[in-house]
């Protein structure tokens, strides 16, 4: 028997290490089981998550667990050869819609093996790529099978992979450099995080692979520093995979040379960007670079270099042992293969979800996600972080492919996918995002530095209640030359969480401005909160739990909110019970 | 290969950007962060231009030039960009672009400029300056109420700059200065009025080599500044004198000649190109009560010009004045002077609303005028047609009115007899339109003219001063006379006319920034002492002396940006036609540097082009400034825990003379350093014996300003010193 | 706080000495080449767990780079600290999924419990209350990280409830050493 504990970092921040130190001491007096760690399955919403595999090959599939649960559901398989029915997700048996609409090409490895193991990792396939070059399989090999499957750079941008592979193999030079972008920094977005926990030797194949392609013998992975697991596990799959000869010099006598090295981000959202990246790799301010040159004839110290990103990476060992044809069937004639989302915000069922091209908003965010927290209505997916974009309910039955995505304002992005429900404001949501980009502006170019900066004031004051009556003239007139304008990517998709709103929810901005009303109830100077004296039954709760102490009243009386001292928290709300719902807001 | 800008086809090189190709064959692209000698960086995004084919905008600085390409450097996209960008970069720089006193003065006069000039003992450039604005610089000098001195920073810390009495010794000292007047064109321009307006648009429409005739109705030229102001305030002979250079100029007068008495306006108009009405507002407003017809009852206007032309008449012993301006203290002043016993001015408000000059009425009083302050005329009353008892009305402050006065009212039932000789009346003038046949009067019954072209409705016909304005102080009347006089050559040379762009930014600044400031006390020309003075016409202000007016000079704070005729950020905002700063936002407030020897830091108006990093980088070799921080907050900073003079700064100055802004300026050995449109020389230097450099020498008259890199592009502080010593041998 | 003086004034100076041999070998490692500058920096605030003035001087000066450029580097990134933090980090993530999911509750109710605003530590040197753009756990959101271990989904409540659970541990241990 063998029990897989789901240890990325979100299955530990959901208590994951407690279950491994209960199931660890009490497997090893037990023989015949294995225990091991595996990476996240996607099914975030249900860490931490155990799975149990039976002698038999079937896996019963279990979440939402505590260490004395996992220990009790394990004790039982153990005692007898049970599982315990009414724990199970039902992962086996019958697939669980969350995963029945996935199809899994870049996490096929994800949850389902030790990310820690290289034999394991080879015994599922992996490293085939090193046979196919003994057999002669050539780089322009490589690159046609690449450009037949379609693969589009899963970053954000989705300029196609062999294009820059080719661009660059042509270049001269004996140093060239593949550079994995593992710098993942939109906001709500942690595919690459979960494939680098859960198989990080086919990120390293795929670094060998695109290496191979265009002549680079040295690969570098940026990797940001908030990623503490990803980097060590990085590091385990390097170390094994150089001790076991499938990295390094001559590989397995192939005569291919490929090494890899891994650096830590510091912290800039900029460096996503490929100029900045290399420049913060020579260990420079990570500011953006004049495109010409291009990194593919002057990357990384003045050499061709190919930056991808990890979910890119991550597809080619599949790619290269199934055919770019096998790919290219996957998806929709735009857009070939899967997309990897990170589904989060008001969902029910939030995780990481791979599914094919072409399939829609709705079936991701309904059928897949379960749809709206609370069964609140929904009101916007965002798409793309902050260099994407908020789409409607009435675009929702548009396929996920890049061209209807951008169609939309929105950009496909890395795959972050935040779902907002009524609650959200959207004059808030830009002006969250504003405050990100223009927090992560590197300051380089007037367009960004300053524009950013002026939108987000006007953002603000909107939000507060001053905003003015040409307000949103001028934040569509900056908006609109600060995409213009803007040196890097970063300052040239930073308006779109501004565009995107005003196109769609511009009503709400209106709101603001016209009637100092905030329709969602989330901009703290343009609400108040009181308390239904006809609901209210003078529990006091509210009165305990706020932070300011402004709510007053006897016990069985209707309690009053004193709105001078109120801070608007919405704490109370919160906690008064649903059955009496005595606060109000407006 | 090919390239195509503005539909024009231009013949690239291989590796040649947009900005090099359009560059050398004149077109021009703005940049802010760009230098040939660093490497290309792009911050700016100044200089985009627009890809027709793709309707993209490209850094022109870092595209290189591709076959067939086609762009477009000034299409309605890249007008928007450059102007979204200046408007972002206007949002977060701060600085007074042009300090208040200039700003002050209704004819921009450069103040801040021509004291600088004196502090550093260049006078003839310091008349030539104010001579740009004003052609009278000693009469405007004596009489003007100084607007420049009220807005004066320098009374934050104690009294304002002695402005108005630098400019009579800026005059006086260099007499003999004459400006150059262009090739004649060939057009004649005929100027109705040799009053300050007049005789402004004659100078500088003889200048820009145009033939100007003027015509006035009086004996002597000077309008106002010669028969209203009386001649204790301004000497005869130097507005004579001021008149004559006019007249050298090439400008003709015919005194004694009146429009519609002794030659008709249509007469002028059909034998000029362009005509120039500067008639002035020569009659006095009636007191509007019964009995004022009476003799013995004066206009204050009529009553001035009288005095001035010796024909004064028999005002008796007692004297009084109504009104509360710049004119009833003349009025009151000349009477003293004529032989009156008692001189009163009898006002319907208090001291504090009184709009005559703050001076004029502490020396009226010193002169022994008695003011009557709240007291409104009701009735003159008279014995056999002669005017005997001022009967007046007791006033009290009401509410504010329309100006920000508190409204006068009366008080029922009070009224007073106030027994006189003499009743002058001070209390306005109006423009007499008489002779002025087919012109347009405004709704105020002066001449209609445009604010902008001061065109009126006859074509040709241009107006400005008191005439089209009504009663105003005499620099403005010169104003409007440089106004109507650029009009007038955009209109003789068949153009549209456009006012110089006058964007410039400014702070506010509170006395509690200028506490570090020492006081010093504020310098001025000698005065004779009242009891002197009130017996006699003759003027009592003395002339300072050059070594008080250094002093006095050397007083000004410097508000307005030293760099204003270097600046790459305000001559865009100019060029891209930017109205006003209107995108508000936190701006940065960095405190400016002084410590250093020769490099005077103001953060608070760098752009983060990065040029002085880069400069100091990759061309002087010494990283001793550094970009920290990022976004929003990037700033420029000397190495870290050091300060910039004691780092691996070695005074080079090419940081200096590579910022687009004044966020970098260099100290030079002068007494004043002062923003100036500055002439060049250029010399070589070698003396470190390793390079040749060329350097360029700048500098007004015989004070350098600045010296910075020629051809060469390299300058160190060696070089700088050489050229400092030789220029000044030479 | 008992010192203020950011590594620069001569109390901190036994504590720089005493990470210099760990610095320096540091440096023996990464430091020929220049490209390293930022794992260096990263290194040495892993020693001291911020980057004191002398420290990155020594950096410029043992690696031949311009103070300015050190110092210019360092203070680009956000995960570079110049002033000492205190003995729990905390992360509170910002990331899009915590803000929609009521982040700014959470950080209500930090602040109030450890009376400190957003990038402040606390006198005794036990919290420094910080940010990070996003932790990638959003699906727990919202989500803080103290010294490297992730919390969430949290509540209000269980945040201060995390933060007390700490104190309790730290009065335990009888209190902190302080720099």
């Amino acid at each position: 028997m063998l029990i897989r504990v789901g240890m990325s970092s979100c299955g530990i921040a959901a208590g994951a290490n407690d279950i491994w130190s209960q199931l660890e001491p009490w497997a090893a007096g037990v023989p015949q089981l294995t225990l091991e760690k595996t990476g996240c399955i996607g099914l975030c919403f249900a860490e931490p998550l155990m799975d149990i595999i039976a002698d038999d090959g079937h896996v019963y599939s279990y979440g939402n667990l505590n260490a004395e649960r996992a220990l009790a559901i394990a004790q039982h398989h153990l005692d007898c050869g049970q599982p315990l029915a009414d724990a199970l997700l039902h992962r086996e048996d019958a697939l669980i819609p969350f995963l029945k609409g996935q199809r899994r090409i870049a996490l096929r490895n994800c949850g389902n093996m030790n990310p820690e193991s290289l034999t394991a990792y080879m015994e599922r396939g992996g490293y085939g790529f090193i046979g196919k070059v003994k057999d002669g399989f050539s780089p322009t090999d490589v690159i046609a099978a690449v450009k037949s499957s379609g693969l589009r750079g899963r970053g954000g941008a989705g300029f196609p992979t062999w294009m820059k592979w080719d661009a660059a193999r042509t270049q001269a030079g004996e140093q060239k450099y593949i550079i994995c972008n593992a710098d993942e920094g939109d906001p709500g977005a942690f595919m690459d995080r979960s494939i680098l926990e859960g198989d990080p030797h086919s990120v390293l194949e795929g670094m060998m692979i695109a290496g191979f392609a265009i002549g680079a013998s040295q690969g570098l992975i940026y990797c940001r520093a908030e990623y503490p697991l990803a980097i060590k596990r990085l590091q385990i799959a390097i170390e094994a995979a150089e001790a076991a000869g499938v990295l390094g010099k001559d590989i397995a006598g192939s005569g291919f040379d490929f090494t890899i090295s891994i650096r830590q981000g510091a912290g800039a959202f900029v460096c996503g960007e490929e100029t900045a990246l290399i420049a913060s790799l020579e260990g420079e301010r990570g500011m953006p670079r004049l495109k010409p040159p291009f990194p593919s004839e002057k990357g990384y110290r003045r050499h061709p270099s190919v930056i991808n990103n990890v979910e890119t990476l991550a597809n080619l060992p599949w790619i290269i042992s199934n055919g770019g044809e096998a790919f290219a069937a996957v998806g929709s004639p735009d857009s070939k293969g899967t997309k990897v989302f990170a589904l989060a915000g008001k969902i029910k069922q939030g995780g990481l979800v791979e599914v094919p091209m072409g399939i829609s908003l709705r079936e991701i965010i309904y059928d897949l996600g379960g749809g709206i927290k609370n069964d609140k209505r929904f009101k916007a997916v965002q798409l793309g972080g902050p260099s994407g974009g908020c789409i409607p309910e009435s675009l929702l039955d548009i396929p996920v492919d890049y061209q209807s995505i951008n169609a939309t304002g929105a950009i496909m992005g890395s795959g972050g996918m935040i779902v907002m429900d009524e609650d959200t404001c959207m004059v808030d949501l830009a002006r969250y995002f504003l405050n990100f980009t223009q927090e992560e502006s590197c300051g380089k170019c007037v367009q960004c530095r300053l524009g950013t900066r002026r939108m987000l004031e006007i953002l603000e004051r909107i939000c507060a209640g001053d905003g003015q009556e040409d307000d949103l003239v001028l934040l569509e007139e900056i908006a609109l030359q600060v995409k213009a304008g803007s040196l890097c990517g970063l300052g040239q998709s930073a308006p779109n969480p501004v565009l995107t709103t005003l196109n769609y929810f511009r009503s709400e901005y209106e709101a603001h401005i016209h009637e100092r009303r905030c329709p969602a109830h989330q901009c703290k100077a343009l609400i108040r909160y009181y308390i239904d004296p006809e609901k209210c039954k003078g529990c006091g709760l509210c009165g305990k739990q706020c932070p300011v102490h402004c709510i007053s009243g006897e016990r069985k009386q209707p309690w009053v909110i004193d709105e001078d001292k109120c801070s608007r928290c919405g704490t109370c709300m919160a906690v008064c019970p649903s059955k009496w719902a005595a606060i109000m807001v407006e | 290969m090919m390239v195509t800008i503005n539909g024009k086809s231009y013949e690239a090189a291989a590796g040649q950007t947009l900005l090099e190709l359009a560059t050398a064959n004149g077109i021009h692209i703005p940049t802010l962060c760009h230098d040939p000698r660093l490497h290309n960086y792009g911050a700016c995004g100044i200089c985009v231009v627009e890809d027709r084919k793709t309707g993209k905008l490209l850094r022109a600085c870092s595209t290189n030039a591709a076959e067939n390409m086609e762009v477009e450097t000034d299409s309605e996209k890249v007008l928007a960009s450059r102007r979204m960008t200046l408007r972002l970069l206007l949002s977060d720089h701060s600085g007074d672009c042009r300090p208040p006193c200039l700003k002050a003065c209704p004819a921009h006069t450069d103040c801040q400029g021509y004291v600088g000039l004196i502090a550093n003992g260049e006078y003839e450039a310091a008349r030539a300056l104010i001579e740009e604005q004003i052609p009278l610089p000693g009469s405007i000098g004596m009489i003007c109420p100084h607007p420049c001195e009220e807005a004066c920073r320098r009374h934050l810390v104690d009294e304002p700059i002695n402005i108005a009495a630098l400019k009579v010794f800026a005059a006086h000292q260099a007499p003999d200065w004459m400006p150059g007047c262009s090739a004649a064109s060939g057009k004649k321009v005929g100027i109705i009025g040799a009053g300050p307006a007049g005789l402004t648009a004659a100078y500088f429409l003889r200048r820009a080599g145009h033939a100007v005739t003027i015509y006035e109705a009086m004996p002597e030229a000077g309008g106002m500044l010669r028969y209203g102001i009386p001649e204790y305030r301004l000497p005869r002979n130097l507005l004579k004198q001021e008149v004559e250079r006019i007249c050298r100029l090439g400008v003709e007068i015919k005194t004694d000649c009146k429009i519609g008495r002794d030659i008709e306006l249509n007469d002028i108009i059909s034998s000029y190109d362009a005509v120039f009405l500067g008639i002035g507002a020569w009659r006095y407003s009636r007191i509007g009560c019964a009995g004022e017809d009476m003799e013995g009852v004066l206009g204050g206007i009529d009553f001035l010009r009288a005095a001035a032309m010796h024909q004064a008449p028999d005002i008796g012993r007692r004297v009084a004045v109504l009104g509360g301006g710049n004119t009833a203290m003349d009025a009151a002043r000349t009477a003293v002077r004529l032989g009156a016993e008692q001189v009163m001015v009898l006002y319907r408000r208090t001291r504090a609303e009184m709009p005559a000059e703050p001076l004029e009425i502490v020396e009226a009083e010193e002169d022994g005028v008695i003011f009557k302050f709240l007291v409104a005329p009701d009735e003159i009353i008279g014995e056999n047609g002669r005017a005997k008892i001022i009967r007046v009305q007791q006033m009290r402050l009401g509410e504010p009115d329309s100006s920000g006065r508190r409204r006068p009212e009366p008080v029922e039932g009070a009224y007073q007899e106030i027994e006189i000789d003499t009743i002058i009346a001070a209390i306005g003038q109006q423009v007499d339109m008489s002779g002025l046949t087919g012109i347009e009067a405004s709704r105020w019954k002066s001449i209609g003219a445009d604010d902008i072209t001061l065109a009126t409705n006859i074509p040709g016909v241009f107006a400005g001063g008191d005439g089209v304005t009504g009663p105003g102080i005499a620099v403005e009347a010169v104003a409007q006379g440089k106004q109507a006089a650029l009009s007038m050559m955009a209109y003789l040379n068949g153009e549209a006319f456009a006012p110089a762009p006058d964007l410039a930014l400014e702070r506010t600044i509170t006395a509690e920034q200028l506490s570090g400031v020492p006081k010093a006390e504020r310098l001025g020309p000698s005065r004779a002492p009242a009891a002197e003075r009130a017996a006699t016409f003759a003027n009592y202000v003395g002339i300072m002396t050059p070594e008080q007016a250094q002093n006095e000079a050397r007083r000004c704070l410097e508000c307005g940006c030293q760099d204003y005729f270097d600046c790459k950020l305000i001559e865009c905002a100019h060029r891209y036609e930017l109205q006003a700063v209107d995108i508000e936002g936190a701006k940065h407030h960095g405190q400016s540097a002084d410590r250093h020897p020769f490099v005077l830091r103001e953060p608070a108006k760098c752009i983060l082009c990065g040029m002085c990093v880069r400069v100091c980088e990759e061309v002087a070799g010494l990283g001793a400034i550094g970009l920290v921080g990022r976004g929003f907050d990037t700033r420029v900073e000397a190495e870290p825990g050091l300060t910039l003079e004691s780092g691996s700064c070695n005074f080079c100055g090419l940081c200096i003379s590579i910022c687009p802004t004044g966020a970098l300026m260099g100290k030079y050995p002068v007494a004043k350093r002062t923003p100036l449109a500055l002439d060049e020389t250029g010399l070589t230097c070698k003396e470190c014996g390793q390079r040749e450099c060329e350097l360029i020498v700048r500098r007004k008259g015989n004070t350098i300003f600045d010296v910075t890199p020629g051809s060469t592009g390299y300058i160190c502080a060696q070089g700088r010193d050489f050229a400092l010593y030789s220029a000044a041998k030479h | 706080m008992s010192c203020q003086c950011k590594g620069d004034a001569a109390c901190c100076q036994p504590d720089i000495e005493a990470g210099m041999a760990a610095l320096d070998a540091l440096i023996d490692r990464y430091g020929d080449d220049p490209g390293n500058l930022i794992t260096v920096l990263q290194g040495a605030q892993d020693i001291y767990r911020y980057l004191p003035l002398p420290v990155m001087q020594h950096i410029a000066q043992r690696m031949d780079i311009r103070s300015s450029r050190v110092y210019g580097v360092a203070t680009f990134y956000a995960q570079f600290r110049f002033e000492p933090v205190g003995k729990h980090l905390i992360l509170l993530c910002q990331g899009t999924a915590c803000h929609v999911n009521g982040a700014d509750q959470i950080e209500t109710a930090l602040a109030d419990e450890l009376k400190l605003k957003m990038g402040e530590t606390s006198a005794d040197q036990l919290f420094t209350l910080s940010s990070a753009a996003c932790l990638g756990c959003c699906s727990l959101a919202p989500v803080m990280m103290i010294n490297g271990t992730a919390y969430g989904p949290l509540t209000p409540d269980k945040a201060r409830a995390i933060i007390r659970d700490i104190r309790k541990q730290e009065e335990a241990q009888g209190g902190v050493a302080v720099c």
